[in-house]
């Protein structure tokens, strides 16, 4: 988590959680408040595309 | 479930996912000889993740990316932490070892499959799209003294890479190679300076 940043501008990234388990986040986002920008994360893997790339 | 086995490791391989190939297997023996104990590595375009399944036998970190989610659902089967990412965008740190095996193949309008299959292969007109972009962002995650493993063929333009290479202020040594029916692979290391 600590390594990840907004694939645009670079900057911090807002946690937020829907599931977890014991090892990992299994479903949430994470918010660039500067870009107001969602970076989904489904199935334990995070989406940093940026949505222009995204399918 | 597909499977392959190179060296002592069995590699889980799911549809959509480019299948480990010469230019894997070279890459894998090239990484073998050139990462130290402890590095921290980055694998760009990680496939099914038969790179870093070998990186994590001395790495401290092995973080992989790709563009394709079924290759970093393959690759996360395999047991290595991947994301899906362009290059590294989106990731903040700087690493020892970046490892890519980029699409490198000049390719025209009349090559394109469609979906997944194209990104795999399509290096651009000249080979080098891909590689361009990787280039000119490595400053940014290569720790002091960081070095790059990247796969090309002789198809790719070796000469130009090279000096694409050195423009970013990379120290250039080719570290191995393979020859395949019409081509040659090639594995070049960039070694930015301390």
């Amino acid at each position: 988590m600590e390594i990840l940043c907004c694939p645009m501008c670079k900057g911090d990234l807002v946690l937020t959680v829907d599931e977890e388990d014991d090892k990992e986040i299994i479903k949430g986002s994470l918010f660039c408040g500067k870009c107001n920008e969602y970076y989904p994360i489904e199935e334990g893997i995070p989406n940093m595309l940026p949505p222009d790339l995204r399918v | 479930m597909r499977s392959i086995t190179y060296h002592n490791k069995t590699i889980r391989l799911i549809d959509h996912v480019y299948e480990p190939a010469e230019d894997s297997f070279l890459m894998v023996d090239a990484l073998q000889a050139h990462m130290s104990k402890g590095d921290r590595i980055l694998e760009v375009g990680c496939g099914s993740g038969i790179v870093s399944m070998f990186a994590v036998d001395h790495a401290s970190l092995v973080i992989a990316t790709d563009l394709n989610p079924y290759a970093v659902k393959c690759t996360r089967l395999n047991g290595i932490t991947a994301l899906v990412s362009d290059l590294f965008f989106g990731i903040r740190s700087t690493f020892d070892l970046i490892v890519f095996n980029p699409p490198y193949l000049p390719t025209s309008e009349g090559d394109y499959l469609g979906g997944w299959d194209d990104l795999m292969l399509d290096g651009g007109p000249d080979g080098r799209r891909v590689i361009k972009r990787f280039l000119a962002g490595i400053g940014e995650h290569l720790a002091p003294g960081g070095c790059i493993l990247l796969l090309i063929s002789s198809l790719t333009g070796i000469k130009e890479v090279c000096d694409m290479m050195r423009y970013e202020g990379l120290y250039v040594e080719q570290v191995a190679e393979s020859k395949c029916f019409f081509e040659q692979l090639i594995v070049l290391k960039g070694q930015l300076q301390r």
